[in-house]
Order: structure tokens, then C-alpha cells, then sequence
């Protein structure tokens, strides 16, 4: 596909009630998005900008660099907060619409994450619902090292780990497209385009062989906890959440009813949540358990580097470094992996 | 698609006051709740939010009873509600239960109990149904400490439990007027009455109390797979999702919210 077919796809999607989002490049400075981290974040790869998911009308307004978004596409996935119910009295009513969008030019390491959501919320009405409602249009090119922490790369044969429906292959001047749904062959046959493979999904983990990587930071984490690594980052760390919130593959949350005006009547939520908010291991009574700010990063960490490999075989971290990014006091991922392996 | 966070209305049929602060509520459900001892329920309010609590009444029932302090925002609206007032539940939760089936009660082991304050809550269960749940030769022994004798929960049904061969110690925080029992935490009941032979451990109540009362199981020489103890965590979802109860490796509401010590002894936040 041409630049020029890409731009035709586009308009194509538009036309057929599909709003797209993607990477856009915005002259907004960090400052006017928040000016804590502006006065607290290493430079970014453009002096000038930052890269925001943002609609797009046209193709030429993507930035397909392969810089990552300063957010990831979480949002589209597990919003920050829905309604699981509206009530009045004692009924409870569940809403039954979702929109839909497309979603282009979602890098591997943000795919990763989708392969996360999609095993956590398998069972999930809501999550289910809104993952029809999605395309997804993954794209080749991912970040330089600074941004990709285990050094993810395309290669033909990860795509079938993949969850997309079209993914788009950076060539010298055009893109080599692949699908990996039904309904990613049903958009481009409709849209006139036939010149695509296709890939059969075969699941998020490459068979018979888990990553050396997850095993070695899963095998210290259970086997070999070293305290000290979590004392040190607890006395730093000043649990304002912002790695929760910027971290793709976040997901936790809680449940709230939140009344309306009108009396009896309001939604139940479900909203992200962070563990390092004090709430979040609260009782009734007041105890909480996690206790210390140590307690809450080891939260973290097992989270992502035991718990989720022990559910899934799979990392709970695509590497991205947004957590980094946005840390306030400099806690860097990347550190902190390698502490945990040489425990 | 089934949605794990619809509720079905439950009416409350019946009310008894067990402390100051804490009722017994009994629901009558349109879908009976199938639950194991030691399992959970959410209840939820619309406006109040939900939160997780153990049944307590007999499982072969079609009604639910759940027994409640007055602790919050949720709780204290349920207090203020009367017969014929109506409540969601979903549910059952939790796949970790009392473990009846591991062992043979009926014949080989002994069940010893030791819980604290609202502790007793999930083993009234086991109780209620100790005929079918453990046999009637079985020998239950129970050890309840509670902050004053007002604050025993199900008070009144002692002498009928009596006479069912179970073996029920009581002891109170502080001495108090009309208190001629023990006084001391739960663990001086150790030094008073020997611990029944043969049994498995059940071990409900205040986070507080898991540690000493370990310490006297492991001195009587009981295997850390035959100590049993039920697991508080806020939760929110249920089903394993939320990520507030995790526990080192496990999620307390899917894979608790009764662990053995041998599954919790190596996780520092366990207990």
C-alpha cells in the first residue's frame, strides 16, 4: 500500500463511521500538558513537541516515526473510568452502547499490552463489548533504545503473537499489510484493497519456550527477594501514581457507586486505581496491607514480573519506559530490573 | 455474555442484633447462592457501593445470612434497614474453602478452631452443618476470644452446640464485671485446655491474632498443611481482576480466601 492507497484507506474508514486515532505530533509543549513533568523530564526526541493520540482526518497528520505516544492506547481499551450500571432505587440498568474507532498505527510494544488486556478482561462483558467496537491497525517501526527497553523489534515471525486486525509493514516507500482477523479481511476486501497476507493469531506466548528474561526476574522475585531494593525506592518514591497511570498494561481498578442529583439515582463505576494510593489495601477499620511505600513498589514490580507471568507466561512490561518519563523523582525501570537479577 | 457484576435483589427476611454493632441479616434470594463454608459474597446498595462478606448461616438453606459490623459508609446504611427492605448479592466467590473434603472427618481427623472477634463469622457454617460437613463423632474443639462477653457473637446457641459434642473455650480481652471466665487473648486459652488430638487447624479473625496463635500450633507439633486460615483483603471485583487482594502469588477472593500456612508461610505481607 502507497502512501497515496494509505490516505485513501483513510478517508475509506472515515466515510464508513470509523473516527481514527493515532499518533499525531503536537507542537503543545510538555508545559502546557503539565508543568511538573516539563520541569522534570529528560528531553524528549522532539525539542519542540511531544507525540499525543490524537483523531485524525487525514493520513499525513500520523506521525509514524515510531516514537511512542506519551500515553498509551490503554484508554481505548480500559478507559478510566465506565459505567457498569445506571440505578434508580433498586434498579440496575447496564449500558448497552460503544463506540467505535480505529486505532492506527499502534506500535508492537503497545500490541503487547493488548495481548494483556485481552487475557484479564477475557470474561468481561464491558471489555468485550468495546473490544469489538475496536480496529486495531498495528505499524512496524517501533522505538530507539531509550524508549524500548527489551529491544523489541518487527520481524515477520512475531506477528503471529500479535493481537491486530491489519498491521502495516514500514517499507522503503510504502507499507507491506498483513491482517490477523476476519474483521480485518472483511475492511480492506470492502475498502478494495487485496494485496495483503494473512496471519493466524496463535496466541500471546511463542510455544514451548518462555522468555529467559521473565523466568530469570520472576525466579529472584519469588525465590531470592532482596528488601533492600524496596527499602531504598520507598524512600524516594512519593506515591503520587503517575507510573500507574502512564504504564500500559496498569490495569487495576475499583467499583463505586457515584449518586446523581436526582435522588436514589446515580452509576456504578469502575475506575483505574493505583496501588500506591494508601486506599487502595484498606479494610474495613482502617488497617491497611501494604503498610509501607517499600510494600507498594514490591507490589508493583511482583505484579508485572511474577504475578502476571505466573497467570499469563508472559511479561507484565512491554518496555516502553513511560513509567520513567513521567516518575517525578527518577525511579528508572530500567535500574531496577537490573537490581532485581543481580539479587 | 454472563456479567460477572450483576447482583440479584435479595430481600431481608429476618434481623437479630449479636453486639452493639454487629446484626445478623437474613436474605431471602430469588436464585438460591450455592456456597461452600468459607466462601464469599459482594453486597451492594446502589449509592453505598458493595463490599465482600462470609455467609454464616446453614449452607443447605435456601436464604443467605450474613453477619455485619457497623464499620463504614455501606454497612451503616445496611444496619438502618428492616424486614421486607432489599439488598443486591452476588456471588459465591472464592475457590480456597474450608478444606471438609481433604481430610476424613468423619472417621480420622478432629477439627480444632480458633477464631477471633468477627472471625467466628465463616465457621458458624461449618457448625450449622457439622453433621454433614464432619460427622457427629467428630470431635470440634473451639477456641473464641472476644473484646467483652457482650461482643460474643451467637451467644445463644452455645448450650444447643454444646450438646453436639463441640467443645467451645471462651475468653474475653479484660476481666469485667460478671465475667467469670478467661481473660487474655485467644493464645491463653492454649495454657488452660489441651489442644484435641489428631486435628486440623481453622483460624479465623484479626490479622493480629495469626501470628501467635501459629506459634503455638507449630510448638504442638500440626504441619503447616494442616493450618488453615482465612485471608481479610479489601476487594472490589471478585473474580481475580482488581489486583486489591493479591497476596504475593495468589489473588485472595479466586484462589482464597482460605489458604493453608504452607501456601502463605514464605510471602513477607501474608499476615
Amino acid at each position: 500500500m502507497t502512501q497515496g492507497g494509505l490516505e485513501k484507506f483513510v478517508a475509506y474508514l472515515r466515510q464508513n463511521g470509523w473516527p481514527i486515532f493515532g499518533p499525531v505530533f503536537s507542537a503543545e509543549k510538555t508545559e502546557e500538558v503539565s508543568p511538573f513533568l516539563a520541569a522534570h523530564q529528560p528531553k524528549s526526541a522532539h525539542k519542540d513537541g511531544q507525540i499525543y493520540i490524537k483523531e485524525i482526518q487525514k493520513a499525513e497528520d500520523l506521525d509514524l516515526s515510531g516514537q511512542l505516544p506519551f500515553y498509551s492506547f490503554k484508554r481505548f481499551f480500559v478507559p478510566e473510568q465506565e459505567c457498569l450500571f445506571q440505578y434508580e432505587k433498586e434498579k440496575l440498568d447496564q449500558p448497552e452502547k460503544e463506540q467505535k474507532a480505529a486505532l492506527l498505527g499502534m506500535s508492537i510494544l503497545d500490541l503487547k499490552a493488548v495481548n494483556l488486556y485481552d487475557q484479564v478482561f477475557e470474561k468481561d462483558p464491558y471489555y468485550q463489548l468495546r473490544r469489538r467496537n475496536l480496529l486495531i491497525i498495528g505499524y512496524s517501526l517501533t522505538p530507539e533504545i531509550q524508549g524500548n527497553l527489551f529491544e523489541i523489534e518487527y520481524e515477520e515471525n512475531i506477528l503471529e503473537h500479535l493481537p491486530f486486525d491489519i498491521f502495516l509493514v514500514k517499507t522503503d516507500k510504502a507499507f507491506k499489510v498483513f491482517t490477523g482477523s476476519i474483521k480485518g479481511q472483511r475492511v480492506l476486501e470492502d475498502f478494495g484493497y487485496k494485496d495483503y497476507q494473512h496471519i493466524q493469531y496463535s496466541g500471546p506466548v511463542k510455544e514451548g519456550k518462555l522468555e529467559e528474561r521473565m523466568e530469570r526476574l520472576r525466579d529472584r522475585l519469588k525465590n531470592h527477594p532482596n528488601p533492600q531494593i524496596w527499602e531504598e525506592l520507598g524512600k524516594i518514591c512519593i506515591e503520587c501514581g503517575k507510573c500507574t497511570l502512564a504504564c500500559p498494561t496498569c490495569f487495576c481498578f475499583r467499583i463505586d457507586d457515584k449518586p446523581a442529583l436526582k435522588e436514589g439515582a446515580g452509576k456504578r463505576t469502575r475506575e483505574w486505581d493505583s496501588c500506591f494510593y494508601q486506599e487502595f489495601s484498606e479494610v474495613a477499620g482502617g488497617h491497611k496491607f501494604l503498610k509501607t511505600t517499600a510494600a507498594r513498589i514490591l507490589f508493583w514490580y511482583y505484579h508485572k514480573f511474577a504475578r502476571i507471568p505466573d497467570e499469563f507466561d508472559f511479561m507484565g512490561c512491554v518496555g516502553c519506559k513511560r513509567c520513567a518519563k513521567v516518575c517525578p523523582v527518577g525511579i528508572n525501570i530500567e535500574e531496577v530490573l537490573k537490581k532485581i537479577e543481580n539479587s | 455474555m454472563n456479567n460477572p457484576y450483576e447482583s440479584q435483589s435479595a430481600r431481608i427476611s429476618f434481623i437479630s442484633r449479636q453486639t452493639d454493632n454487629i446484626k445478623l441479616f437474613r436474605f431471602e434470594l430469588g436464585k438460591k447462592i450455592k456456597y461452600q463454608p468459607g466462601q464469599f459474597v459482594e453486597l451492594s446498595l446502589p449509592g453505598f457501593g458493595e463490599a465482600p462478606f462470609a455467609p454464616c448461616g446453614d449452607a443447605k438453606e435456601n436464604y443467605i445470612e450474613l453477619c455485619v459490623r457497623n464499620a463504614g459508609k455501606l454497612t451503616a446504611k445496611l444496619h438502618e434497614m428492616k424486614v421486607g427492605d432489599k439488598v443486591g448479592l452476588r456471588g459465591p466467590f472464592g475457590n480456597g474453602v474450608w478444606p471438609l473434603n481433604k481430610y476424613d472427618f468423619k472417621k480420622q481427623k478432629n477439627l480444632f478452631i480458633a477464631v477471633g472477634g468477627l472471625g467466628f463469622v465463616p465457621l458458624r457454617t461449618l457448625i450449622l452443618g457439622k453433621d454433614d460437613l464432619l460427622g457427629s463423632g467428630t470431635k470440634v474443639q473451639i477456641f473464641y476470644g472476644a473484646k467483652s462477653p457482650d461482643d460474643m457473637l451467637f451467644r445463644h446457641e452455645y448450650d444447643r452446640w454444646k450438646k453436639q459434642n463441640i467443645q467451645l473455650e471462651l475468653t474475653v480481652d479484660k476481666e469485667c464485671v460478671g465475667w467469670k471466665g478467661c481473660t487474655g487473648l485467644v493464645t491463653t486459652l492454649f495454657d488452660k485446655h489441651e489442644v484435641v488430638q489428631n486435628s486440623v487447624a481453622f483460624i479465623c479473625g484479626p490479622p493480629v491474632m495469626y501470628r501467635p496463635i501459629l506459634e503455638k500450633l507449630q510448638k504442638l507439633g500440626f504441619a503447616d498443611e494442616d493450618i488453615y486460615l482465612s485471608l481479610e483483603r479489601r476487594m472490589h471485583c471478585g473474580i481475580g481482576v482488581c489486583q486489591h487482594c493479591a497476596v504475593g502469588p495468589y489473588y485472595t477472593c479466586k484462589d482464597g480466601p482460605v489458604f493453608s500456612w504452607a501456601q502463605l508461610k514464605t510471602i513477607p505481607e501474608a499476615i
